[in-house]
């Protein structure tokens, strides 16, 4: 008898297109690339100085000396932008049919038929489609990519712009910012209650490519908005990079949920950065799940700005064969009265590793802020790796802290005791790894539970021993 | 010098993966501060100490300066399973201000004994200790180690301490941490036997502008094994703190547990906790638990016993002490006991 449990199927996402495309910039990374890529996307001669500046503090930084070993990955391997042959759509009709395909395949239009307010899609580096509700448009909701916003709304975009990321803040931070491109800019207007999510969806098809599309939302005071973000891609056997930025301003007494599902294919180096900065009374969380990429290297973090602010964290990572899956969550308490929930979980299998990497900062003036951790780690086989790296920094003694970690297998107790109540040892064991699972599939919206639940894909078949 | 580093590196910008103090300037002489007691009687006393590396231990170059330059050498050597204790004082003065020691404690098969070490400073010149103990338990031994340290706040307290546990064996740990302007300190064990089992009970008391730099790795190789962490700490003034607990599981220690509990008291809104509780786990099949948690003295608390005539400063030594308790209790000696009590109430 032998006991099996699946890894994700990867099926529906491991489909290419052939490398079709208007415009792929030669690889590599110096200024005439740079300069290239920003005469490509026609752009304010701001927007050119603000890349040239981060070549160089990219060129000035390391490569990071803890974490996933990331000495694969080379530059001069790697096309920074590659533009599909059509432009901005807003209409799946006018969306040429391999790309239409695509997303046909991931679900999209179908999606945005029934549950979203606003969609956007990328592909490789540029956006191909984007729409949003006449109703929020009529509210003053601005939804659109991000090259659009640079163009049409300049002050807004610099004002936020690489202000809550620094540009500095790593060496990836600053490649993203010189190579930049696609992405999606979200603006909702003071009071404006966005009760349908919007999402936005990054496929990249391209080989020996990378993404690096920047998002800027902006929840003004007293609105709220639900923003979902997918991504995947095909597998290639060179590595692909994606390096994108996320910037959320959650203004006063506003409401964000930023919820991710990252499929990344298993070529894929994923070496995300996404901030929150929160202000009064504001509240931001993070859903996000994390199955796909070889490595990750994914910290989302909020910034705890304003008095009375909250965040919340709840994650879900399963690293199978070959992967490296080492994600975690940051919060920084800068104001009285704040408080922070972090829930995450993890899954290693066939020699996966899955490493929860945190920080929580609680600084002096933070008095009478609240914070709680919970993470918990289930190994699935004796080949795979599991770690827990979190540090707190407790700066003023008027706080309440805690951190609890867990790791281990599925209990042969709780096994037995399901066994004896008639349940096949199979179906046992799907229960439990489900119910690991369940605190964060039920925070997802019904459709992405699902989609998690298939990606987990428990299959116990045949035999145990 | 940039000491007492993670075994696994976490972002720079943490700031906690080492520690980073000026360097010492020590002249090194005799020390004769050393006072032995207990049932001298039954354990081997010698010289004889050996010079292998450290697995972890703090830093290189203190680890050389005990290899080369050490002021005491002793190794303590037991057999039998009847009680006996072992005191080790090393008392600071004018004429001893630094120690460079090398401890080496070996406790034969089936045998047990209880080592007591305490470092203490008389009057309030800088003193330095740097020390190297190194705790070999063979099969079926149990030893049981209390350090104390009270030097005083103008002093350097450098200690590296490695631990190896075979089969069945039990190294149980009580440490105080009270002294020292920096007190930083490293913590091996390495449990390779089955069924070895390896507990540490640490309180610290930080006051003034004490820097304490606590490092415990624990790493669990034979099957059955079990690793126990408790801290429990307290931080007043402008004190500081950094605990780095490691529990790793390697492949192989089938049905091991690990479990690391730290507690952080903060008295004072200029005292700084950090902590970087680690699980590291390449075994499915282990049952691995850490919590930390920092905080103020509940206020209720406060009130209650401040209502039973108490002042506010007789309050807080009450809770500090409540609290260090169960640590406190795991110590036979009832004069060092009243020694730690006296020590907690002469320091807040």
């Amino acid at each position: 008898m032998k006991n099996t449990i699946k890894e994700i199927n990867r099926n529906v996402y491991d489909f290419k297109n052939e490398d079709r495309y208007d415009f792929k910039i030669q690889k590599g990374l110096n200024r005439e690339i740079i300069e290239e890529i920003s005469k490509q996307k026609n752009e304010p001669d701001w927007m050119t100085e603000i890349r040239l500046k981060a070549l160089e503090i990219y060129n000035d930084l390391e490569l990071p000396t803890w974490g996933p070993d990331l000495s694969e990955l080379d530059m001069d391997d790697i096309a920074t932008y590659v533009r599909p042959k059509t432009k901005l759509n807003n209409n799946w009709e006018d969306v040429p049919e391999d790309i239409k395909n695509t997303f046909d395949r991931l679900g999209i239009p179908e999606a945005e038929k029934k549950s979203l307010s606003g969609v956007g899609a990328q592909y490789d580096s540029e956006v191909v489609y984007h729409s949003i509700k006449e109703e929020l448009v009529n509210q003053g909701v601005i939804y659109t990519d991000m090259e659009t916003a640079v163009r049409e709304y300049p002050d807004i975009v610099k004002q936020h712009f690489m202000k809550c990321v620094p540009i500095n803040d790593h060496k990836f931070v600053a490649l993203h910012t010189a190579v930049w491109s696609g992405g999606s800019f979200v603006y909702v207007p003071k009071g404006i209650k966005v009760d349908i999510p919007l999402q936005s969806y990054f496929r990249l098809n391209s080989p020996e490519s990378g993404q690096f599309e920047h998002t800027l939302i902006i929840v003004e005071e007293g609105a709220s908005l639900h923003f979902i973000e997918g991504c995947s891609a095909p597998k290639y056997n060179k590595v692909n990079l994606h390096a994108g930025c996320v910037e959320l301003y959650v203004k006063e007494k506003a409401y964000l949920r930023y919820s991710t599902i990252e499929n990344w294919s298993k070529n894929m180096l994923n070496l995300n950065t996404k901030k929150a900065i929160v202000e009064k009374d504001g509240q931001i969380d993070w859903v996000s799940g994390s199955f796909g990429s070889k490595i990750s290297m994914l910290y989302p973090m909020s910034i705890l700005n304003g008095e009375g602010s909250k965040t919340e964290y709840t994650g879900i990572s399963f690293a199978g064969e070959n992967q490296n899956l080492d994600t975690g969550f940051k919060v920084i308490h800068n104001a009285p009265n704040t408080s922070s929930v972090v829930n995450s979980k993890s899954l290693s299998k066939n020699g996966g590793t899955c490493t929860y990497r945190a920080l929580t900062q609680i600084n002096a003036n933070a008095k009478n802020s609240k914070c709680s951790v919970s993470c918990e780690s289930l190994m699935l086989d004796d080949i795979s790796k599991s770690d827990t790296i979190p540090v707190n920094d407790i700066r003023t003694d008027d706080v309440e802290f805690s951190h609890e970690a867990k790791i281990g297998k599925i209990s042969d107790k709780t096994i037995f005791y399901l066994m004896s109540r008639g349940i096949s040892e199979e179906d046992a064991k799907a229960m439990i790894v489900r119910g690991f699972a369940y605190p964060i599939s039920k925070e997802l919206p019904v459709e992405y539970a699902v989609e998690m639940n298939n990606l987990i894909n428990l299959e116990l078949e045949g035999s145990i021993g | 010098m940039i000491l007492n580093s993670t075994p696994v590196r976490t972002s720079k910008s943490f700031k906690i993966n080492d520690i980073e103090i000026e360097d010492v300037d020590v002249k090194i002489q005799k020390f004769d501060g050393l006072k032995v007691s207990g049932d001298i009687e039954k354990f081997s006393i010698s010289n004889d100490v050996k010079k292998l590396p450290l697995v972890y231990g703090i830093g290189k170059k203190l680890e050389n300066q005990v290899y080369n330059n050490a002021n005491q050498n002793i190794n303590i050597t037991f057999e039998g399973k009847e009680d006996k204790d072992f005191y080790l004082e090393f008392n600071f003065d004018d004429e001893n201000d630094a120690l460079v020691g090398n401890i080496e404690i070996n406790a034969k098969e089936n045998s047990k004994a209880t080592i007591i070490i305490k470092y203490i400073s008389d009057g309030m010149k800088e003193h330095y200790n740097n020390s190297i103990l190194k705790v070999c338990a063979n099969e079926f031994s149990e030893i049981n180690v209390v350090i104390v340290n009270m030097l005083n706040n103008k002093s350097n307290n450098f200690l590296s301490i490695e631990n190896t546990l075979h089969k069945k064996s039990h190294i149980n740990y009580t440490v105080v941490d009270f002294g020292g302007k920096a007190s930083i300190s490293n913590y091996y064990s390495n449990l390779i036997g089955q069924e070895a089992k390896s507990n540490i009970n640490t309180i610290y008391l930080g006051t003034q502008e004490q820097l304490f730099d606590i490092n415990y790795i624990a790493e669990l190789k034979g099957e059955k094994s079990n690793v126990n962490i408790e801290v429990q700490g307290a931080l007043n003034d402008s004190a500081k703190k950094n605990f780095k607990g490691t529990i790793d599981f390697k492949k192989g220690c089938k049905k091991s547990v690990g479990n690391e509990n730290e507690f952080c008291m903060l008295l004072s809104d200029k005292a700084r906790s950090k902590g970087l509780p680690m699980l590291l786990c390449t075994e499915e099949d282990v049952e691995g638990n850490h919590s930390s948690a920092a905080g103020k003295v509940d206020r209720d608390m406060v009130f209650y016993i401040m209502s039973r005539g108490f002042s506010y400063k007789e309050t807080m030594k009450l809770i500090v002490k409540a609290k260090f308790n169960n640590i406190i209790e795991g110590i036979k000696d009832e004069i060092i006991k009243e020694e730690i009590l006296n020590e907690i109430d002469k320091r807040i």
